[in-house]
């Protein structure tokens, strides 16, 4: 079943341009000149009930504005967006009963309150039954590892209990879907890893939906099974994690420690990425040369010992953004 | 309703933080007093004197109580913070939430004021008594109508100014038009009652908003009729709707068009 389904969505920004210098400011005061930007250009995909999908892009590809479409912040040019079978211009607030949002970069939470009263705040703002929030913090603060600060105010929290935090209040009134943007945005690894750890037991406890944008690739990695990639405002690739990793690319990186010195110069299939004499460290594109051809090539008698990997998911992901640019 | 209590409580929990601002804060609204106090002396030649329909005494009284309103109201604060919310793009992130963005804004900041507006009017009432030494004259009645009066007058100007703070959503920087309406509402609606300006701009004074922010209520503390408190509440409460619609109105225009830069 589809939560979410978005159809030939578009937004333009209309930005005011100035002219240089002193000159170009007094005459954009009379004449003020505008320049349309097309931030989402006619872009469709749809998200299916339960799913984490990760919806990523470089910076101003478009993927902040789709989200605040889809969560009733913007209102689109052109285009239909369903979300729980809701249109967000239409229904707005029913909607955001339906939704959860945490915004890496944007506190919601009161600094001045504590976890607790925030979250009993937020239980208020969603018309929830006295009880019923006191028995959604307990269980919030158990699965999320809260007992221990949720009667410090927030101001004294450290980033990564203040991001635990900010998800348990979207979380308060059961949002079939969860939507994040860049929620470990400036957090170390040790915490990121914690948060992705959390946000996958909440997925499967509670089927929500998770729809994510992070640059973080390992959150992307470890988190989703679906990627989005939007750049100039269009989609450029509707994927799985596990066809993305293993496909896209048809690449392998070899590195071997020899016995002896191999002379291997680049070939059809091959790029020397390191030599070091001993130690080499080759790229093998799968669709041209297998990796038993690679193997002969250095001759397995010579190799002491071999790692085979695939590209790391960030360079797959630099690669496809620099497709587009070039395009 | 429960949840713009729950907003209105949180605001009080908070601004409990700063309690010493408050009190702190209070010595420059004594410094005001105590000023239009030896102005009022140094004018009135006898106690007994009535200038416009005042005594000296009600004169004080009339000060005391539009200062409070007007100095506990915080309005400067109210018109950056939701000029800055249009700007920064905050304003949006409400949107997303199952609550009125101009509810949002009014219960939080009455709430944030609420402490204020407490000890403002126990210290203003104390200042008053030691300066004159008696109350003019009132009943349980005059104290509650005046009471009322007093919260409607503080909910109208923080609507009043969360309009002015929307401008925003049009122009740059909303405070230039802050500025001229807390100077408007500072010589024409606080230091002086409407009575003591020329014949022709009376009517005018009379029923711009300075009647419900701020003349009304402390026309009442100083001269209670049941006419005028009539007269005084019903006024209140058109304003109170014009002003909730006018905010209305330019928000819902305003997020219409709101551009949010991406993240």
């Amino acid at each position: 079943m589809n939560v979410i389904e978005v159809k030939n969505l578009c937004k333009t920004f209309k930005v005011k341009k100035k002219e240089k210098g002193l000159k170009g400011s007094f005459r954009s005061l009379w004449h003020p000149k505008y320049q349309k930007i097309e931030a989402v250009k006619n872009i469709e995909f749809t998200v299916e009930k339960g799913e984490m999908i990760a919806f990523i892009g470089p910076n101003g590809a478009g993927k902040s504005t789709t989200i605040k479409m889809l969560t009733g912040i913007l209102y689109p040019d052109k285009g239909d967006i369903s979300i729980l079978g809701l249109d967000p211009r239409k229904a707005r607030k029913k909607l955001a009963y339906e939704i959860g949002t945490v915004f890496g970069q944007k506190e919601q939470l009161w600094t001045h309150l504590t976890p607790y009263d925030n979250f009993k705040f937020f239980g208020a703002i969603y018309d929830i039954p006295e009880e019923a929030v006191e028995r959604k913090i307990q269980e919030l603060s158990t699965l999320f590892e809260l007992e221990e600060f949720i009667n410090t105010p927030v101001r004294n929290l450290s980033l990564g209990q203040r991001i635990r935090c900010e998800i348990v209040a979207s979380l308060i009134h059961d949002p079939k879907i969860l939507f994040l943007d860049e929620p470990t945005i400036g957090l170390d690894p040790v915490v990121k890893e914690n948060i992705r750890a959390l946000i996958k037991r909440m997925n499967k406890e509670y089927k929500t939906t998770i729809f994510l944008t992070s640059h973080d690739t390992s959150d992307i990695e470890k988190l989703c099974k679906r990627v989005v990639i939007i750049n100039h405002g269009e989609l450029v690739l509707d994927d799985s994690m596990e066809n993305l990793k293993y496909h896209y690319l048809n690449k392998k990186i070899v590195e071997a420690k020899m016995k002896e010195k191999v002379n291997l110069e680049d070939e059809d299939g091959i790029t020397i990425l390191k030599d070091k004499g001993y130690n080499l460290k080759i790229e093998v594109d799968t669709s041209k040369k297998s990796v038993a051809d690679a193997l002969k090539l250095l001759n397995p008698d010579n190799i002491i010992d071999i790692n085979i990997s695939n590209i790391p998911l960030e360079n797959i992901i630099t690669e496809i953004y620099k497709k587009e640019e070039d395009k | 309703m429960r949840k713009y209590v729950f907003i209105f409580k949180s605001e009080v929990m908070s601004s409990l933080q700063y309690i010493w601002n408050i009190l702190f804060g209070f010595l420059g609204y004594l410094v005001i007093l105590f000023i239009f106090f030896q102005l009022w002396q140094y004018l009135y030649s006898d106690p007994s004197q009535v200038i416009h329909g005042y005594t000296m005494e009600e004169m004080v009284w009339y000060v005391i109580v539009t200062e409070v309103l007007w100095s506990s109201l915080g309005g400067r604060k109210l018109c950056m913070k939701i000029s800055n919310d249009v700007k920064s793009g905050n304003i949006a992130y409400n949107l997303c939430k199952p609550y009125s963005y101009i509810g949002y804004a009014l219960s939080s900041h009455l709430g944030s004021i609420l402490l204020k507006f407490i000890i403002y009017v126990i210290l203003g009432m104390s200042l008053g008594l030691l300066f004159l030494g008696s109350f003019p004259s009132i009943s349980i009645l005059s104290i509650l109508v005046v009471l009322l009066s007093s919260i409607l007058a503080t909910i109208i100007s923080t609507l009043l100014i969360t309009f002015i703070g929307l401008f925003a959503f049009k122009i740059e920087d909303a405070n230039p038009f802050y500025w001229l309406y807390s100077k408007f509402i500072l010589v024409l609606g606080t230091i002086f009652p409407v009575e003591f300006f020329p014949q022709v701009i009376r009517p005018i004074l009379q029923y711009s908003p300075i009647f419900a922010v701020t003349y009304g209520p402390a026309k009442l503390f100083v001269h209670f009729t049941l006419e005028n408190a009539i007269e005084v509440l019903c006024i209140q409460g058109i304003y109170l709707v014009i002003s909730y619609l006018l905010c209305l109105w330019l928000y819902k225009k305003g997020v219409k068009n709101l551009n949010v830069n991406g993240g």
